[in-house]
């Protein structure tokens, strides 16, 4: 293993996940405390940690950062930990450090400083060409999520900015940009109804069909610099 | 060069920082007499506590509305309505309906063919003819 940023390892996935070309979910809330704090994931985790620490009764839990506060803490504590309480994503496993060239170190700058990025993103190997702020519409119902959860979009094929472009072959390493987006909510087309008609027969069967489709927003289209890369460890390949 | 307009600071995005549920309110109407306000008399006495409390920023009214069908109403940000009709329906299929309420944007209901919409300016620039290098033909 090699060393990764606070934030990196608060938002990033496990390997048996990033294997799957899909998006891997951050955090399951809904009420607006807990969405606000997304972003900010980490910060919430530790403000949660110093409560806990701070007063003497539960130093016992202090260890056991995600048990729930004994009975004899008061109760505003309780209440701040229940509404922060957030489901935290396994950190990576990843089994080989990234590797780069030489050239990709001396051009990344170029493209990590040159703003506003471009991501085409793959949800089930399907493109989606995306910059900060556009929403989403995804052609079906994303299972198991809720309004105000936050996925982090580790599939891409192509990074970039006005001028410059990375390619992935097919794709882009997952840590060298992060990409997250925030569900919205859930969406349905006006109803559709198709005539059916068969030879000779006055009868005509209308079928309907109502699908549904969830609503994104892109939060943060990034793309990594060398220093960071570096402080999470990066193998440099000779070429 | 073309006059231009003063550009707008910031556009609100929902979502990019904070995020607002889109549905603020629910109106659950019954009737304590006909058949068909049942399930949504059950629904009322039983499931809709929890929901409420799982929900904080949705505010609750459950108001009577005699010798009507039960109709559940959602008031949306954007000021518009959608409203649901739950008559003879079980406390379970109100649950589904009341989770269908509280995820909708409360736009109306459009057919849209491409899944990316996007304000922003394009990343990549327009092509333009008179610059960039001359490529031979």
């Amino acid at each position: 293993m090699f060393s990764r940023s606070a934030l990196a390892r608060s938002l990033a996935v496990s390997e048996q996940l990033c294997t799957r070309p899909s998006v891997t979910r951050i955090q399951a809330s809904s009420s607006p405390l807990r969405s606000a704090a997304a972003s900010f994931h980490q910060k919430s985790y530790a403000a949660q940690q110093a409560t806990q620490t701070t007063p003497p009764s539960s130093s016992a839990s202090s260890s056991a950062p995600f048990t729930p506060p004994t009975t004899s803490t008061t109760s505003t504590t309780s209440t701040t930990q229940t509404t922060q309480q957030t489901k935290i994503p396994p950190p990576p496993q990843f089994t080989t450090p990234l590797k780069a060239s030489e050239s990709l170190l001396e051009t990344l700058p170029h493209l990590a400083a040159q703003r506003p990025h471009f991501l085409t993103a793959l949800i089930h190997d399907r493109p989606y060409l995306i910059t900060e702020g556009d929403s989403v519409r995804l052609p079906f119902l994303m299972a198991g999520v809720e309004p105000g959860d936050v996925l982090r979009l580790n599939r891409a094929s192509v990074l970039g900015s006005r001028e410059f472009s990375l390619k992935g072959a097919p794709f882009v390493d997952e840590r060298l940009f992060e990409c997250r987006v925030r569900v919205m909510g859930v969406d349905a087309e006006p109803l559709r109804i198709k005539e059916k008609t068969k030879r000779r027969n006055r009868h005509v069967q209308r079928v309907t069909s109502k699908h549904r489709y969830t609503l994104l927003r892109v939060m943060e289209v990034r793309v990594k610099g060398v220093e960071e890369l570096r402080e999470e460890g990066v193998d440099v390949v000779k070429e | 060069m073309p006059v231009q307009g003063i550009k707008a600071v910031t556009t609100a995005r929902n979502g990019v920082g904070a995020f607002i549920l889109q549905c603020k309110r629910l109106d659950f109407h019954y009737c304590d007499w006909a058949g068909s306000s049942r399930g949504m008399v059950a629904f009322l006495k039983h499931k809709l506590p929890a929901i409420a409390k799982e929900n904080p920023q949705i505010e609750i009214r459950v108001s009577p509305r005699p010798h009507r069908h039960p109709v559940i109403k959602g008031q949306y940000i954007n000021g518009r309505e959608k409203a649901i009709c739950v008559r003879n329906l079980e406390p379970e299929q109100i649950v589904n309906k009341v989770s269908l309420l509280k995820e909708a944007s409360g736009e109306k209901l459009k057919r849209i063919k491409k899944p990316v919409s996007s304000i922003n300016e394009s990343v990549r620039g327009i092509w333009s003819p008179f610059h960039g290098e001359y490529k031979g033909i």
